[in-house]
């Protein structure tokens, strides 16, 4: 029975690889037959120029560098204003729930290019912000809402009692968030944070659109002098798919983590 | 056995004709209750007959839609904006426990001393450790929740809520999450607690706990208080129909 | 406090935080409002957009303009790539859940390649190989000619301008692959949690593996999936809008055209925000009912 079952699997294995392989074959015909000249070994000047023995970043990676950049400051202003519009969301104001709901409708329902040419061209010229600053502020505001859900989920993910207990030990409401309510949802809202970081990463190459020299900008600059567009993409592709994937695993590890150390908790 | 209180001691709380709704069900109809100062009202009626939801109103857990609700001669009222003054001063015990999970025994204890108190770090240690000793289970205090067992959580919620020096402690089902042997544990803590005078307020259904300890029990039906005596007639002679149909099942 | 049912106490009373934000709002409306009277000294001219919708020709009949062939673009890809990108994802989604490793490794590569690269990225390579490979190779470009020159009024009707079938047809295709990914997703969790019990009853009752998934599984999956796939659609309706980066010429890319040719720049982006909202704000309005009415009727 163990036999026939690994026979099987590694029969499933090399259909795999031959599906693959087929896939990958055909992409060559169809290029080929379209006189499309594949030029790899020209792909790694553009990553990289060691000149008298120090590496120096080609275009790819100082565009990577901006990626990152500007994801990274996204994120954290998305991280602080999600948290803010979660807590106006849950609070006892009715500006601030109103204020939170709208935003995140409005958010919600615009595409991010447009959300992104709206803040270029409409919001950056009323309050003087420059090219970077709007790619970075719209990707920020994009994300905040969804981080909002996730830290409004976390937090009601909470057992009420253990707010109501909080309550009934005369913490204001202020200080149940803080010392019991949030301490305890952290292990919810972190996993689902890292794939949110993983989508603004994705979604930054965005901002290449209003000219700012990101990964994805760098690649089609790459294209335009050199045509490997094949080369190019599946290189930028690549290197964009080891940073989420990295990313992805962090965050399955951190689910992990936080799942069994409760259930250790509880058997202890 | 605990003393009788004297009809002469001031009201530590009040309810005069107290009504809630949820939507449009209510739950509360015209709740009448006075507990005097040092007293111990035991509550208890069949389920869904709004019972947490009294008691839940008097720290607060609750807005409540109609008449008053009095602690210390005081309308919770004035404390619109900030309940906590009021939780400060009666404390709570939840059927579930409702311990801090991210949190020891002891730093569930400190919580409200040093944060609502503002008591150092140092004292609300000692205080909470005295009232840890007094439901008998100091040596759990470096521990967390899930570490312990039903009554041990339990235990620890009163010892919880008695760091905050309240005037008036209100219990929600104390014991009706526990297996049968860890009753008893809490119950003691109870009467411990009964004989040092505290004023209390139970639901529960541990009629013998009423019949040692109470100087009155209450008993609700649909939310309404049907029927107020002291145990002694409470259990022997029940005016009212529905009350005696209620002691056939649970006793 | 006299006897008050909760009705009467709806009454409602701004709290300091609420006076704080109104007073925050208040401020930054007047600051935009300065900036854009006294310092940008921006005069807005509505007239001049509104007609890239629809205008007056000479004759005095309405011709549709611009802005209005992108919102028709953009309608037709979305319906469109929500019809392929639900059969493409159903596809992926039942190699998913087969019981052989190889359609599951297969669909999975495939899922997690497209969902780990920007939109943008896969966007620009399957544009590139589909409109410059694929088409020639296969000799679709002649079929969309074709399509194109005939003008019978169903290819009229479903494909609209016939110059621009091809850049209709290549932004169909692009979206529908890289949405199928997200489609095949959702599908699978709802096939995931229909439970054994159900499958175990079907296979009790002597229905083959294939019949109780067509019979029993997937009806009630899909049933359970319906507002998430509605959800799906929004994002899918706000894809489109990245269309116009690799020039399928859908609302955002005339969008831009008009931007730029008119130089009303506020009103173009405005106006077309505003568009997008009302398409997803109501998609995501029936999502929320189907999910209350699901919930209801549990
Ligand atoms: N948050 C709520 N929303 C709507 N109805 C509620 C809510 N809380 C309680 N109720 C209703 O109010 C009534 C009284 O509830 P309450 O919890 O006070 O009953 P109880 O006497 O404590 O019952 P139990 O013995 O089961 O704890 C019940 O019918 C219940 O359904
Ligand atoms: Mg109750």
């Amino acid at each position: 029975m163990r036999q026939k079952n690994r026979s099987r699997y590694l029969g499933d294995l090399l259909i795999y690889l031959a599906i693959i392989g087929a896939a990958l074959w055909g992409l060559r015909i169809a290029t080929t037959a379209q006189a499309y000249n594949w030029q790899w070994y020209n792909v790694p000047q553009y990553l990289y120029k060691i000149h008298e023995g120090v590496v120096y970043p080609g275009p790819l990676l100082r565009g990577l560098i901006t990626t990152m950049q500007i994801s990274a400051g996204a994120m954290v202003i998305a991280a602080v204003l999600g948290l803010l519009v979660a807590v106006l969301g849950m609070s006892g104001s009715r500006v601030g729930r109103i204020l939170a709901r709208g935003y995140i409708e409005v958010v919600r329902n615009i595409p991010i290019l447009v959300l992104l040419f709206l803040f270029y061209f409409v919001v950056a010229p009323i309050f003087g912000l420059g090219r970077f600053a709007s790619g970075m502020l719209t990707l920020a505001l994009y994300e905040a809402a969804f981080a909002a859900e996730i830290y409004r989920a976390g937090i009601e993910g909470v057992p009420r009692g253990q707010r109501e207990a909080a309550a009934a030990v005369g913490l204001t409401r202020a200080q149940q968030m803080r010392y019991v309510v949030l301490p305890q949802s952290i292990p919810l809202i972190l996993p689902p944070m890292t794939n949110l970081a993983i989508n603004l990463i994705k979604h930054s190459a965005i901002v290449s659109v209003i000219a700012i020299f990101d990964l994805a900008n760098e690649g089609r600059n790459v294209i335009s002098e050199t045509f490997m567009v094949f080369e190019v993409w599946f290189t930028v592709a690549l290197v964009y798919l080891v940073i989420t994937t990295a990313l992805s695993f962090l965050a399955t590890g951190l689910e992990r983590r936080f799942a069994r150390s409760r259930a250790s908790a509880r058997a202890r | 056995m605990v003393d009788a209180v004297s009809p002469d001691r001031p009201l530590a709380v009040e309810l005069r004709g107290v009504c809630k709704w949820y939507d449009e069900f209510q739950a509360l109809k015209d709740i009448d209750l006075q507990v005097r100062q040092g007293e111990r009202t035991v509550v208890c009626g069949p389920s869904g007959s709004g019972k947490s939801t009294m008691i839940r109103c008097i720290n607060r857990l609750e807005e409540h839609h109609g008449g008053e609700i009095r602690i210390n001669g005081e309308s919770v009222e004035l404390y619109e904006a900030r309940p906590h003054l009021i939780r400060q001063r009666v404390g709570m015990v939840f059927q579930q426990f409702n311990l801090f999970s991210h949190m020891t025994v002891v730093e569930n204890c400190c919580l409200g001393p040093i944060k609502a108190l503002k008591l150092g770090r140092a004292e609300a240690r000692e205080r909470a450790m005295h009232y840890l000793e007094k439901v008998r289970i100091p040596e759990q205090a470096d521990k967390y929740p899930s570490q312990l067992s039903g009554g041990q959580q339990q235990r620890v919620a009163i010892a919880r809520a008695l760091c905050m020096s309240p005037q008036i402690m209100l219990f929600d089902e104390p014991t009706s999450a526990l297996d049968p042997e860890m009753i008893q544990e809490v119950l003691e803590a109870m009467i411990a607690l009964a004989e040092d005078g505290m004023t209390m307020i139970c639901v529960t259904h541990e009629m013998g706990f009423a019949r040692t300890v109470a100087d009155s029990v209450v008993f609700m039906d649909r939310g309404e208080i049907v029927e107020q005596a002291p145990p002694s007639e409470f259990f022997t002679a029940p005016r009212s129909e529905r009350t005696r149909a209620f002691l056939d099942k649970i006793l | 406090m006299s006897a008050g049912r909760p009705g009467q106490r709806a009454r409602w009373r701004p709290g300091a935080v609420d006076w704080l934000l109104l007073v925050g709002l208040a401020v930054f409306a007047g600051y935009v409002y300065y900036q854009l009277r006294h310092v940008l000294v921006y005069r807005w001219d509505w007239q001049s957009v509104l007609q890239f919708f629809a205008y007056r020709d000479e004759a005095g009949e309405w011709q549709q303009n611009l802005l209005l062939a992108g919102l028709e673009a953009t309608l037709r890809i979305a319906i469109f790539s929500a019809i392929l990108s639900l059969v493409l994802g159903l596809v992926l989604a039942l190699m998913r859940v087969s019981s052989r490793l190889w359609p599951r490794m297969v669909a999975r590569t495939y899922v997690e390649l497209v969902r780990n690269t920007p939109p943008l990225v896969f966007l620009f390579i399957f544009y590139f190989f589909i409109s410059a490979q694929l088409f020639p190779v296969l000799g679709i470009d002649r079929v969309i000619a074709a399509l194109a020159e005939s003008d019978s009024a169903l290819v009229l009707w479903l494909l609209g301008d016939p110059r621009l079938v091809e850049n209709l047809v290549v932004g169909i295709l692009c979206l529908s692959c890289f949405e199928a990914a997200y489609v095949s997703e959702v599908l699978r969790a709802g096939i995931e949690s229909v439970g054994k019990d159900q499958r175990e009853g079907a296979l009790a009752v002597g229905l083959t593996g294939t019949q109780t998934m067509w019979h029993v599984v997937l009806p009630q999956a899909v049933r359970i999936v319906i507002p998430a796939l509605v959800g799906q659609l929004i994002t899918l309706v706000k894809d489109t809008s990245i269309m116009s980066i690799i020039s399928i010429q859908e609302l955002a890319f005339s969008a831009q055209e008009v931007a730029v040719s008119t130089d009303r720049v506020f009103e173009v982006w405005i106006l077309v925000a505003l568009i997008y909202f009302v398409i997803c704000y109501a998609l995501s309005a029936l999502s929320r009912r189907l999910e209350l009415r699901r919930a209801v009727g549990r």
